[in-house]
């Protein structure tokens, strides 16, 4: 199954995000969603285009990535889901999630930092 | 300063114009081919054209000049010196020679004067059809006038950490072509590969003469694995690439904060300078002549930042210190003389 992505276009100065500002207004239809300097645009090569004319007139004050949808049911493991919930319920707000884990046995900050997605 | 446009090393700043009572005078008309012209006492804007020369504190081109000169290109002119200048800052240097004293804008308007201010930058060219940020112009009249903000000293600071800040540039293009040509060059490997594997097992299959295609299947292989080592190069190149170009990005955004922290501080700066001449400036809107004629006669009241953009021009010209001259193509004054006895400042009527 094609995944759904999107075009995630992020600018660094003034001038690029005013840009991009009138770019999202313009075509509004491209437009996922629009966060101060960063937008989400559709994956169409007019959103593509768009989004190369605004790093052909920037440069590199403009930064174009290709986002998809984030599953965790297919890109972490259970454990890592569980620990998640189970922190964010934890009865002492002040506890860090380095004790909670060593208590109640979730996986580690550090073992978490190198695990790849 | 009679007379002496062009005199040795006098720069044109020196006269520092305003004094109204000699300068009221109409402008002084002499030949182009006679250029020892006197001019009028207190005079201090030199214009010149393709047909005549015209100098004095008040210059009107309109009866002086076969064709009709354009509005822009005299004020461009009066604007043109001021990279000249030691308080004109960047970009417009360019155009001027060294010994250009009246340079000469389009070989058809040269204009000698004093130095455009910062509020000649918005009120110095004032026709019908103009359009004007007010309170923007406002803030450079203020400045003009000397005054100055409680945000400038922060504004240069930030301004100079802006300047010294240096951002990378990190070209990731020819990474990411490269990776993407090689990925179909060993897309192609690969298929090639399996087309002759296919072919062989064919041939044994049949019972046929293998040796060729080994050996070509052996070639294929070869170039597939050469491919794919240097996709593997690609790809690391790239990726080096990427995170030089995060590196660079965090530089960026460094930047952009700045920028944004300059655009807060020269908001809060103009507000002030705003503050500190608006009712002044609303006088002045008042005693325009000639503004309530247009639409909005009915009413009356208009604020003061909403009056048409000629009415404002010439109200901030009036609140304004203006040396170099305003450059006046609305019909808004009796005469020219009218007209810079009410702004007090240099006028060339076009």
């Amino acid at each position: 199954m094609k995944r759904r992505v999107v075009l995630l276009v992020v600018t660094y100065s003034r001038a690029a995000r005013g840009s991009l500002r009138n770019v999202c207004r313009t075509h509004e239809e491209t437009v996922v969603r629009r966060f101060g300097r960063v937008a989400l645009l559709h994956e169409t090569a007019f959103a593509a285009f768009q989004a190369l004319r605004l790093r052909a007139k920037h440069g590199s004050d403009v930064q174009i990535e290709r986002t998809e949808p984030f599953n965790e049911f297919e890109a972490v493991d259970e454990e890592v889901r569980v620990a998640a919930r189970a922190y964010e319920e934890r009865e002492t707000p002040s506890l860090p999630y380095a004790t909670f884990a060593a208590r109640n046995d979730h996986p580690e900050p550090e073992d978490l930092r190198d695990r790849e997605l | 300063m009679s007379g002496q446009e062009n005199a040795g090393g006098d720069r044109q700043g020196d006269a520092t114009t305003d004094s109204q009572g000699d300068a009221a005078t109409d402008s002084q008309v002499t030949d182009s081919a006679d250029s020892r012209t006197t001019g009028v006492a207190g005079g201090s804007v030199v214009v010149e054209t393709s047909d005549c020369r015209l100098s004095g504190r008040v210059i009107d081109l309109r009866e002086r000049t076969e064709r009709a000169v354009p509005a822009e290109r005299v004020v461009a002119a009066v604007r043109r010196r001021r990279g000249d200048s030691g308080d004109g800052s960047d970009e417009e240097t360019a155009v001027v020679g060294p010994d250009a004293k009246a340079n000469v804008v389009d070989h058809d308007v040269a204009v000698t004067s004093p130095d455009p201010g910062s509020a000649h930058e918005y009120v110095g060219l004032v026709e019908p059809g103009m359009s004007l940020r007010s309170r923007t112009a406002l803030a450079a009249a203020a400045r003009s006038r000397g005054l100055s903000a409680p945000q400038d000293e922060e504004l240069a600071s930030v301004r100079a950490e802006l300047a010294d800040l240096s951002v990378p540039e990190v070209d990731t293009e020819r990474a990411r072509e490269r990776v993407a040509g090689i990925e179909s060059a060993v897309e192609a490997g690969r298929e090639r590969v399996a087309t002759v594997r296919g072919r062989l097992q064919a041939a044994r299959d049949a019972g046929r003469e293998t040796d060729d295609l080994r050996e070509e299947l052996r070639a294929a292989a070869r170039e597939l694995s050469e491919v794919e080592t240097e996709r593997a190069a690609a790809r690391e190149a790239l990726e080096r690439a990427e995170r030089r170009a995060r590196d660079a990005r965090d530089a960026r955004d460094r930047r952009r904060r700045l920028e944004d922290r300059v655009a807060n501080l020269e908001r809060g700066a103009r507000a002030h300078l705003v503050d500190a001449l608006d009712e002044e400036y609303a006088t002045a809107v008042a005693a325009v002549p000639g503004s309530n004629e247009s639409d909005e006669r009915d009413s009356g009241e208009v604020a003061p930042f909403d009056a048409d953009p000629v009415t404002a021009a010439l109200a901030v010209g009036r609140v304004a210190e203006l040396r170099a001259p305003v450059v006046l193509a609305a019909d808004r004054f009796e005469s020219p003389n009218a007209a810079a006895d009410w702004l007090d400042a240099p006028v060339v009527r076009v």
